[in-house]
This record gives structure tokens, sequence and C-alpha cells, in this order.
């Protein structure tokens, strides 16, 4: 593998899940690529059908979910792996930090051995070493106190530090690839910028594919990013290119409805993932549809130098 | 395994069925059940579906008389304990504090007390009727379900749809019976089910051993008779089994009811995060 | 410090906790705070989680109990009021919470959530009653087959402008808005706060939004109140607090990214005075003088 070959290339993926009134068709992605040491940040709200790509790689989803497509990591399709060699993957290769909600560490656990656990399953420590090595985990993500904290439950933490506490867990064997499931929501400004701060510190030189809503979130750790919009990539260039002068009327949308830049609303809300309409799946909200954009898909068109969207305005 | 669709139907059947029985005991019984009606220890025949027994007693009829015990005892129980279980967590649940503090530690007292035993002191010295008997037995076997509900409205009290409610101005009753109550229910309705199962059997067990109201009929009763008076020594299987089958037939009825219904009381919503 | 004809006054109000069942130590949850809020005006609440900001929105409207303290609301004193009388005076002050779905009765459809506080305070008959209904769905931009829907069926954006219409129902003078966009995705963030801020200027009400978003806060209020560990350090109108911070603590919440940009050199502020007391910066700048 060459040094400027991708690190993971998603082709033609499709994901759907079956329900009791129709298959939810939560992902429709043509071609996505991260490289080493890259950071791409994939920006989209409730339903865009972000998370459910980031756990597609790591094939987390619900054992009746449909997939189609290839996910390459360094050359080999993760969707056609046998069970045990993606649980090799899993945590050595490529790592989650899950989303931050009441249950994403174990309650009855304390919070050095759950990150020793990890470290026991990949790096094969052991007992005290093991222990040893998840305070020095708990250090590197800055908790005060790392040797205490570590024996505490989780419900000690404050939504920040368990924040970290997530971030150690994924990092605990050095994955060359971190997969951030919006690690910054739910927390207040000044938190957000530390763990913010945090999560470029610790990930120098590590791929990171970072799942967000907020924008300047985004702006502010990624160098490339991606809009999705009800389970495509409507548009994906230099993070300075797409969000200071975005190309697909959502994108635009998206950043004129900031409370700072006039909080101006897109009207409408996203499409059912069960029949989502036929042409471009934005252009029921869309303040400059044409006919062409209800009838014909429209596919990634380049609009600048690596800066793509999905529209029929560039078409 | 049959779907909860069958269980469902076929143990609701089940159950109005023996309510059928004990509302028309008077009409389909064939004898009175009291009444001397053939030669004692007679086995089944046309006109004695179940023979008789030592006392020549009509066994059919006694069967069918013997519902409206079980019935009573089950379903009156149940509703005084679910009605004291329900409103007293309730109370103790909203208001919390010092009235939470004294039924805590009131329930932490009785609650030491062995529910059978306690009532088996109470029948002996008071000697009462069925209804009454099922009235106490409701009381104290409610007493269990009061911490169960009170936990449920412990959280439901600090939600923010009933602080924003109390927050409209209504009042405390008003939200207690419009707000904490229907999202109690599912409990209650479970807590219903198991309870009338439970008071069922334990009338056998009371009727059993003498305990009973001589002037009803009761399975138990029935029981205790066939089998102190030679029902099993002399295989007389008509008089010793089929009270036994009866009281094991609405039990597992009413258990499989529960079962049905667990699944139709939790709401089915299912809201996909992508 | 505030205006003679405040809408509400709240003089000195203190919440204090006490845990722990042997060795009870006292948790203040807010320690004195004092401000005004003139009809029409928003003041916005601006903390990190655990400053108290929630604790004082509730303590306003007594649904936590304060230790001590006055809350004038137009002309009487709230704090002193009876249980019996207070629920009267309900109506008038409202309280709209985080979380949409939480703050409505799994079990109540749309229509008989929205319904509620007509019947409760007999404001409407039956046929009056279904005709609010009706209007007040269309005014927070939802139709009515909302109405038969129970509130898992609705999103999240959704169930706020269902719960917008249920404190609306009532026509409150006072509005305490919790963090009400919290967990919204960025363009339902902007539809609800456009619409909450349509209707808060046709009803005139009066309203502390509490957020610790600043983006939200300097959209949305008039002015701003700082509030650190149970204690307001600025108070001001919003573009002075957050374009001239004065206070340490404003000053580093104001610096963190994704809160504003635009923020210019700290005006001259005077030398500190020693007591915790509130200090006159510029006119309506007011500055806790101890440590800036």
């Amino acid at each position: 593998m060459r040094m400027d070959d991708p690190l993971l290339c998603v082709r033609g993926l499709k994901v759907g899940f079956p329900t009791a009134d129709g298959v939810v068709k939560a992902s429709n992605i043509v071609d996505l690529t991260i490289r080493a040491g890259e950071t791409l940040a994939l920006l989209g709200e409730t339903g865009s059908g972000k998370t459910v790509l980031g756990m597609a790689i790591l094939r987390l989803l619900q054992p009746n979910t449909r997939i189609e497509g290839e996910i390459l990591y360094r050359g080999r399709d993760l969707l056609s792996l046998p069970q045990e060699e993606m649980q090799k993957v899993r945590g050595r290769e490529i790592a989650v930090v899950l989303q931050n909600s009441g249950t994403s560490l174990n309650p009855v656990l304390r919070v050095g051995d759950q990150i020793a656990e990890a470290i026991t399953l990949h790096r094969g420590l052991k007992g005290a070493e093991a222990e040893a090595a998840a305070v020095e985990l708990l250090d590197q993500v800055r908790i005060t106190d790392p040797a205490r904290m570590a024996r505490e439950y989780p419900h000690r933490f404050s939504g920040g530090m368990r924040e970290r506490a997530l971030i150690a867990l994924a990092l605990a064997c050095n994955p060359s690839f971190l997969i951030a499931d919006e690690p910054t929501r739910g927390l207040d400004a000044v938190t957000k910028r530390e763990i913010l701060n945090l999560f470029s510190e610790v990930n120098r030189g590590r791929s990171v594919l970072f799942i967000t809503h907020d924008i300047e979130a985004a702006a502010s750790l990624a160098a490339r990013v991606a809009v999705m919009y009800a389970g495509e990539i409507i548009e994906i260039g230099p993070v300075d290119a797409v969000l200071s002068s975005p190309a697909h009327p959502y994108t635009r949308g998206l950043l004129e409805s900031l409370p700072a830049k006039g909080m101006r609303p897109i009207p409408g809300s996203a499409p059912s993932l069960i029949a989502p309409p036929p042409g471009c799946r934005f252009f029921p909200r869309c303040s400059c549809g044409a006919g062409r954009c209800e009838i014909e898909h429209p596919g990634l068109v380049e609009v600048g130098p690596g800066h793509y969207a999905r529209c029929m305005l560039y078409d | 395994m049959p779907g909860r669709n069958t269980a469902l139907y076929l143990s609701l059947g089940v159950v109005l069925a023996y309510c059928g029985v004990a509302l028309s005991a008077p009409v389909i019984a064939p004898f009175d059940p009291f009444v001397i009606s053939g030669p004692p220890l007679a086995p089944p025949d046309a006109t004695h579906l179940l023979g008789t027994n030592d006392l020549s007693q009509d066994i059919f009829s006694r069967l069918i008389w013997g519902t409206r015990a079980t019935m009573v005892l089950g379903f009156l129980g149940a509703v005084v304990s679910v009605v004291m279980g329900t409103a007293v967590g309730i109370v103790a649940g909203y208001y919390g504090g010092r009235v939470d503090e004294a039924v805590m530690r009131f329930l932490d007292v009785m609650m030491t007390i062995p529910f059978f035993p306690l009532l088996l002191v109470l029948t002996i010295f008071f000697r009462p009727g069925i209804y009454v008997t099922a009235v106490i037995m409701g009381l104290l076997g409610g007493l269990g379900s009061v911490r169960i509900i009170r936990s449920q409205v412990l959280s439901l009290a600090v939600a923010d749809f009933v602080v924003g409610t109390k927050a409209l101005g209504a009042r405390d009753g008003y939200i207690m019976a419009r707000h904490i109550l229907p999202n109690v229910l599912p409990l209650v309705g479970v807590k219903f089910v198991t309870s009338a199962q439970h008071f069922m059997l334990v009338g056998i067990g009371l009727g059993f051993l003498g305990m009973g109201d001589p002037n009803v009929v009761d399975w138990g009763q029935m029981i205790e008779r066939a089998s102190k008076n030679g029902g099993i020594v002399l295989g007389l299987w008509w008089w010793l089994i089929p009270p036994g089958l009866a009281v094991t037939v609405i039990s597992l009825a009413l258990a499989w009811f529960a079962y049905a219904c667990e699944e139709r009381i939790n709401p089915r919503f299912q809201v996909m995060r992508v | 410090m505030h205006g003679v004809c405040c809408m509400i006054d709240v003089c000195d109000l203190k919440t204090y906790y006490s845990r722990g069942f042997l060795h009870r130590t006292s948790v203040r949850a807010v320690d004195g705070v004092s401000f005004g809020i003139e009809k029409g005006e928003t003041l916005g609440l601006v903390g990190e989680s655990g400053c108290g900001k929630t604790t004082l929105g509730r303590s306003l409207l007594r649904l936590i109990e304060p230790t001590s303290g006055r809350v004038i609301f137009d002309g009487t004193d709230i704090m002193a009021l009876s249980r019996r009388d207070l629920r009267r005076f309900r109506p008038r002050m409202q309280m709209i919470f985080q979380d949409a779905y939480a703050s409505l009765n799994p079990r109540m459809r749309i229509r008989e959530s929205i319904a509620e506080p007509l019947r409760i305070h007999g404001l409407e008959n039956r046929a009056g009653i279904g005709r609010r209904v009706r209007d007040l769905i269309e005014m927070v931009g939802l139709n009515e087959e909302h109405l038969n829907r129970r509130p898992y069926e609705l999103s999240g954006g959704q169930n706020q402008r269902v719960v917008l219409a249920r404190v609306l129902a009532m026509e409150p003078e006072f509005i305490v808005a919790d963090e009400p966009t919290a967990g919204l995705d960025v363009s339902v963030q902007a539809q609800i706060l456009t619409l909450f801020r349509d209707l808060g200027r046709d009803y005139h009400t009066a309203c502390l939004y509490i957020s610790h978003d600043l983006g939200v806060v300097r959209a949305m209020s008039d002015r701003v109140a700082i509030m650190l560990k149970g204690r307001i350090v600025e108070l001001g109108p919003t573009t002075d607090v957050l374009d001239h911070p004065c206070h340490s603590y404003t000053r580093r919440l104001v610096a963190a990214p994704g809160a504003d940009r635009g923020f210019s050199r700290p005006a001259p502020c005077p030398a500190p005075s020693g007591s915790p007391a509130m200090v006159e910066v510029q006119s309506g700048h007011w500055v806790e003088a101890a440590a800036w």
C-alpha cells in the first residue's frame, strides 16, 4: 500500500433497517475516503445517517440490518471479514468513542476496570499492569487525580469527565483510526472547548472520523468535512471552502440558521427515509429547486478543488 | 409456543367461564350442595356426574358452588389489595418527605410479619365470612405492592411533565389522578392479576385448614374432607381430584393472562435514531 | 439597579439544599441573587452546568421552594402567598423545560395536553376549548393531524412546539425558558427560537432565557446575566456584556470557541472595592466587584 493511498474507503454503501412500516434506507453513500493522519468531519443533523455510517464501519449495527457495498480498510473489505477477524480490528485498529449517554459506561463497574478491560483484551497486559496503564490513560486525557478517579464509578463523573473517560477507552490500544460519535453533545461551552483541545492533542497523526452536528466543532478540528442529509453525502470538501463558501443549498441553510449568522430557519423537516423523494432529497425544502431536481437524482459534482456538491445547480 | 394473541383469548376465556359458572351456580348445579341426594360415596354416574361424598352430597354441584368462594376471595381480595396499594403508594411517592417516611416505617414493621400465619391467626380469632376474609387478605397482601408502586411514583413525581402541570396551577389531587395514576396502571394491572391468583390459592389453603366458613362450599374444604375421610385410601379420585384440578386450571389461566397482557401493557414505541 | 416599573423584581433570592443524613452539608445553589425584568424584555441567564441557573429558574416560580428572598411579580410578593393563592397566580408565570418529550404526559394525546391548562383553570367551555386548541396548534406551526398523536410519535422539535402551545394557552406574562433548544439540531433550533421570539413579541411576555450557549443568548436576549456558583457576577445589555466583558469569568466564557466572534478589547474597568457588591461599570452594566 502506498503512502498516500486512503486508509479507509467506503464504496456504494447502502444500509437499510427493516421495520414494521417498511425498510428505513438510512444510508446511501457512494464514496468516501479518509487518508492516514487526516481528520474528516461528518456533519449532519438527527436522521441524516451519520451515526449509522460510523457504526457500519465497525459492523456494530443490529443483526437484521441490510448492508450492501464495500468498506475497505487498508485494502481489506471489512464487510466480508469473518467475526474473529473483525474482533481483531475493533479496538486495536479502529476504535470508537461512543456517544456520551447514560449507559455509555457500565454503571456497575469502576471506570478504571472498564479501561483496563480494553487494555487486557488487546494489549495482553493483566492485573496490576493493566490498571496502571488505565491510570496513565486517564492522566493523558487530563482527568485530575487519575489514580483515585479510576477507582470511582461512572455516576461520579461529570459529563465532561465521562467524555474524557470514553476517549481514554478508545485510545487504550492506540488505534490507527478513530471514530468519534458526537463527543461534544450536551456539554456547555467551556467544557466543549476543553474537550476539543484535548481531542486534537491526543489524536495528532491519527486518522479520525468525527461525527457531529456541531458546526463550530467540525470547523475547529477537521481538515475536510462531509455534510450529510437524509442518508446521503450532499457536500464534501476542505473545511474552509465548505463552511465559508457552501455550494449546496442545505449547507447554506444550515449555516444561516446559526444564531450568530442570523438564525434563519430552513422551512419544513427532513424526509421520511422509508420512502425518500425520488429526485433530490432536499428538493421539497429547497428555495432554488427546479423541475429537474424533483425527478433526477443528482450526483456529486466538482465545484472547486477537492470540493464536491450533490446539486443540479452545478450539473 | 402459541402466540400472545391465542394466550390472551384462551386465558381470558377460561377466566370468564369460571366467573360465569360462579354467577350461575344456582341455575346450573343439578343439586343443592348441602342436601342429601343419593347414596354416600357413590361413583360417578348419569345423575351424579362426579359421584357423592361421605355426606351424600353431590360432588359436581359442590364443585360448581365452590367456584363462588374462590372467585370472591381471588378477585375481591385483588381489588382491595390493588386499591389500597395504589392509593398509599401514590400518596407516599408523590408527597415524599414525612408522609413517605411514615408510610415506609409502617410498612417495614408490617412486612416482617409473615402473611399467611397472620391471616390464619386473624381467621381463627374472628371467624369472618368470605367477604371479610377477602378484604383482610387484600389489605395484608396489598402492603407488598405499595413499595413497587411508590418507586414508580417517585420517579414520575419529578418528571418534567408533572412539574409542568404543577406549574400550570393544577391541584395535587388532580395531578395524582390524571397524570400519575394512568402511568402506574400497567403495574397495577399486572399486580391485580397476580394477586387474584395468589389469593385464590391462599383461600384454598385456608379452606383446607378448616378456617373457611362452614356455610360456604369451598374447594379447599372439599379436598380436606376427601383426604381425611378415605378419599386417597379408597381411591375415590372423583372426590379428591376435581377441586384441585379446578383451582390449578384457573391459576394457570390467570398466569397466562398476565403473560399475554405484558406486551400490550408496554407502550410500543420504537424511535429510530440514525 | 433596575427600573421602577419592573414586571419581575427579584431581591436577594437564596435557595440552599441540605444534603447528607448524618453529616449535613449545605449546597448553596442560589446564593443571594437580585435582578429585575421589564414587561416584554428577555433577560438571558448564562453559566456553566452546576452554577445554579436551573435552580434559580425553578425557584422564581416556586417549583422549588427558595430558602429566603423576595420575588415581586407585578407588585405582589409571590414568596408570601399561600399555596392556594399561588395556584391562582400560576397561569401568569410559566416554565418551558429542556426536554420537551419529558414535559408531556406520554399517555395523553397532544390535543389533551394543550387543552389541559384551559380545563384546569376553567378558561373556556367545551366548544371554546376545541377552538382554542386548534388556534394554538396552528400558531406554533403544526397542524390538526398532530393533535391526535402522542408525544413519542413526534420529534423533539415538534414536541417543543406543543409545549409552547400548552404554555401560551394561558397567555402568561412571564416565561422561564430553561434551555429549550438544548439537544435539538441547529435548523430545528432556529425554527423554535424564531417562533419563540415572534410569539414573545406578540404577547409582550417578559422572559428569563436560561442557556449555556452564548450565541443563542445573544440572538434572543435584550440583557444578559452571567451566573457563577449561585451568584450573578455580571449583568447588563447583551451586546455590552458579551463584547466588552469586565468580569474574568465572563471573559473566559466569551473566549470559548463556538461562543461569539466579535470580542474586542475590554472596556476600562474601575478598581475592585473589596465587598462582593455590584458596581455599575457603565449605564446598566453591572459587575460583581470582588475579583476581575
